[in-house]
């Protein structure tokens, strides 16, 4: 999460008036946050959503971030809360569409079967924790955040927080184990 | 990072992986931003200083504590930044109060003003001072206390503070802001009659 | 000089003869005649009361600066008056005049008299003007009235720091500025503020059970 040192030169320069310069800033930032987007909505089309979206309100409320040396973590943050938005409305989807998310988990588990891919076993072991629990885990797994720089970030106590990953960790080592018994 | 076992190891190996987006995101991404209306000045200025931005205060904890509270009431913001909406700022001091400082961008203006409780809604006794770039700024000290408290633009125009809470005592169909100074690092002294 | 010069001078020379109780000289040549007049009736009918009278010149100047007129400048001395003893009401009569104008304002904002109450049983001895201003704040931004006295008393019994109040709203006011509802902002950000206060809240008899997040 450490930002690039002159973040704040681009962010002041955008403010002033030069709205090209924000591509700087989608280009740097891009990739780690995809990262988490992907990981945490699994769905690469939700996550790119999710993250032009987090881009975009990034751009609109420029002018609150306080400290633009650190314009990563602030964006960080509302891409946090757009993957909060996107896992509550796809949940309200879900209740609409049962059956195609059944299917869409059958077609997933058939998919690993035919690869036997370490990578898709753990997008899906992922996909299966409570998204308090993925979101927890991604954040000090992942992203490698103190667990005080997430208490921040989510509003949540420390002390839950060690508790949904250890839960995160403790589920996703099961999923796994069945994952491999199974495919060998 | 430790982790308890191998498998939640390799696990985080592999999803610390970079994950990539579709070719031509970062254009997508621009022409969203291209077609968000350029928001005004002012605009630009009321998000901006709705965030407080922290001056340096003085080295002392308790005193520090006193700078947040004036701050944070009044969404202090870095006045430092040759742009930007209203602010407050504060800095402790060993007397009474705290010293609160007052930012407005108005490129146009040929004067701005302020015009509060705490100066008999007088504004002609606090004129803000041109800081360049079209930021005028004023310091004052403020005892502790609920203010409220609006900039004048070239003598005629009112304008509420937009970093600060909006008062929502507007008796005169013109906007206030609001100003809270604390007690600082003493929030606890005993009430007076 | 000039005729409205004249009659400033006629004005303020009648003002100066007159040993109202209410004057005030900062009212001097801001209002005129008759609006003066009802004015320091009123501050002087609320000092009698034991209210604090600066509040109501200060309200006074700041309708004659915003080129009110006379009966709407009365009008808002008059509400204020009236907001300062509800206030002082909810609150006792020993609270300072800061408690009292940040209470007259969380009453304008909506909060109600038991939700002052609250507050100052809560913090019983100690200033609450933080807290009230905190609590008009959080109203003027949209927090639904009980979530907002909920939040506040719940830091009040925390005893968080007038710092710590500070930073939760503006904590409130980033989260509204970024997109949630100001009540979700509000709950949310109470538990992390109350926090700091975690100590002294388990030693407060009676304090609510504590959230899980």
């Amino acid at each position: 999460m450490a930002p690039a040192p002159d973040d704040a030169v681009i962010v002041r320069r955008v403010l002033g008036g030069e709205v090209d310069a924000y591509a700087r800033l989608v280009e740097r930032h891009r990739d780690r946050l995809a990262r988490y987007a992907v990981r945490m909505l699994g769905d690469p089309e939700d996550a790119e959503e999710a993250l032009q979206d987090a881009f975009v309100r990034g751009y609109r409320s420029l002018a609150t971030c306080k400290d633009p040396a650190r314009f990563g973590p602030w964006l960080f943050r509302i891409l946090v809360n757009r993957c909060r938005t996107k896992v509550v409305l796809r949940q309200r989807r879900s209740r609409t569409f049962v059956r195609d998310e059944v299917a869409l988990a059958t077609a997933g588990v058939a998919a690993l079967d035919e690869r036997g891919a370490w990578r898709e076993e753990i997008a899906l072991a992922l996909g299966a924790l409570d998204p308090l629990y993925r979101e927890a885990f991604l954040l000090k797994h992942v992203e490698e955040l103190e667990y005080e720089e997430m208490a921040k970030l989510t509003g949540v106590r420390v002390s839950a927080l060690k508790m949904r990953v250890k839960r995160a960790c403790d589920r996703l080592r099961d999923l796994l184990q069945e994952a491999e018994s199974a495919a060998r | 990072m430790r982790h308890d076992d191998d498998l939640i190891a390799r696990a985080v190996e592999a999803l610390r992986e970079p994950a990539a987006v579709s070719p031509g995101f970062d254009g997508r991404v621009m022409a969203a931003v291209r077609a968000v209306p350029r928001p005004s000045r002012w605009a630009l200025a009321w998000e901006w200083a709705r965030e407080p931005h922290w001056l340096a205060v003085s080295p002392l904890g308790g005193l520090a504590l006193a700078a947040g509270v004036a701050g944070l009431l009044a969404l202090g913001v870095w006045a430092a930044v040759p742009r930007g909406g209203g602010v407050v700022s504060a800095d402790a001091a060993a007397e009474p109060g705290q010293v609160v400082q007052f930012v407005l961008s108005a490129p146009t203006a040929r004067a701005v003003a302020l015009a509060g409780d705490f100066n008999s809604w007088d504004w002609a006794q606090t004129p803000l001072v041109p800081a360049g770039a079209g930021v005028w700024s004023v310091a004052l000290r403020l005892p502790p206390g609920r203010y409220t408290y609006t900039f004048v633009v070239d003598g005629t125009r009112f304008l509420a503070d937009p970093s600060a809470p909006r008062a929502v005592d507007d008796d005169f169909g013109t906007p206030s802001s609001v100003v809270t100074v604390g007690r600082g690092a003493m929030p606890d002294r005993g009430r007076t009659s | 000089m000039t005729a409205r010069r004249l009659a400033m001078g006629l004005l303020l020379g009648l003002c100066a003869a007159r040993p109202a109780m209410g004057q005030d000289p900062r009212l001097a040549g801001r209002l005129d005649a008759g609006t003066r007049a009802a004015v320091e009736a009123l501050v002087d009918s609320a000092r009698q009361g034991g209210l604090p009278s600066d509040p109501l010149v200060t309200k006074a100047l700041e309708g004659a600066s915003k080129g009110a007129t006379g009966a709407r400048i009365v009008a808002a001395v008059r509400r204020l008056s009236g907001d300062l003893a509800a206030a002082r009401t909810a609150l006792g009569s020993g609270s300072t005049a800061e408690e009292l104008v940040a209470g007259a304002a969380a009453l304008r904002a909506g909060a109600s008299a038991s939700a002052l109450q609250q507050v100052r049983s809560v913090r019983s001895g100690a200033t609450v003007a933080v807290h009230l201003a905190v609590l008009a704040d959080l109203l003027a931004d949209g927090v639904p009235a009980d979530t907002a006295a909920a939040a506040v008393v719940a830091l009040a019994r925390a005893t968080v720091r007038d710092a710590d109040l500070v930073a939760f709203r503006q904590s409130v006011d980033r989260d509204i500025a970024l997109g949630a509802s100001p009540g979700a902002a509000a709950t949310v950000r109470v538990n992390s503020t109350a926090r700091a206060g975690d100590l002294i809240m388990t030693a407060v008899p009676n304090a609510p059970p504590r959230r899980r997040p």
